[in-house]
């Protein structure tokens, strides 16, 4: 099976001051494996900027995306971890996991994101996700 | 009667909303109960044909006032909880 999150897309022990540096370093890998050209990562910036914190999804965890466009390369997935939580200015509180979701077109991702949602349903997973301090940890908890 | 159609809806369709219709399509899955669900964005969902809009809580006040379809608004997309109660009541309302 497909991985949801390839091991070099995934980042632990990270640390961000405003939460537009937090979506900067969690596109790292993105960038790093030529999913995306920099102007995505300003489109994901921008997003929250016009629609607000919305991509704060559940208490803890934010993705970040933006719209299908020509500066995403590969439909791709990122994921960081932060030491202190990051606020997004959310009702839901700051969150120490931000993940990016590049989508090529409205299809190639789905399954992947469809495996992540059920795991995201599952009460104790966010806490797993928390507790894991490597990426080989966390790798293995969302792939497995 | 025909099957419910609910758009699920997020900043451009294809993030956090695509995850909301594959949990409403599992609750209704384990219910028994049919439903159609898809995805739209907030700028366009108003014009998509369907029965019922399901967003966020920080989206929903942008639509409100133009959807003319019932708007329903979650906190929590990932609240099994949560999505389950609100798909549930939805579609017992439109039996």
């Amino acid at each position: 099976m497909e991985e949801i999150i390839a091991e070099d897309g995934i980042q632990v022990g990270c640390t961000a001051d405003s939460w537009e540096e937090a979506i900067r370093i969690a596109a790292q890998p993105l960038r790093a494996r030529d999913s995306i050209e920099p102007s995505y990562v300003q489109r994901m910036i921008d997003a929250v900027n016009t629609l607000g914190p919305y991509i704060v999804m559940m208490p803890g965890l934010a993705m970040a995306h933006a719209a299908p466009g020509s500066d995403v390369l590969v439909s791709d997935l990122s994921l960081a971890k932060f030491d202190r939580p990051v606020d997004f200015g959310s009702d839901k509180g700051p969150v120490e996991i931000v993940m990016c979701l590049a989508c090529k077109d409205r299809e190639a991702h789905i399954a992947r994101l469809s495996r992540i949602a059920e795991k995201l349903m599952d009460d104790s997973f966010l806490g797993r996700m928390l507790a894991c301090t490597t990426t080989t940890g966390l790798y293995e908890l969302i792939n497995g | 009667m025909a099957v419910p159609r609910i758009q699920t809806v997020c900043g451009f369709g294809c993030g956090s909303s695509l995850m909301l219709r594959m949990n409403i399509e599992k609750i209704a899955r384990e219910h028994n109960l049919q439903v159609e669900a898809f995805c739209g964005d907030v700028a366009s969902c108003c014009a998509n044909d369907c029965d019922a809009i399901f967003i966020s809580k920080e989206l929903g006040d942008r639509i409100k006032d133009r959807a003319k379809v019932p708007v329903i608004e979650l906190d929590n997309f990932m609240d099994k909880a949560e999505v389950e109660k609100k798909t549930l009541d939805y579609l017992e309302s439109v039996q």
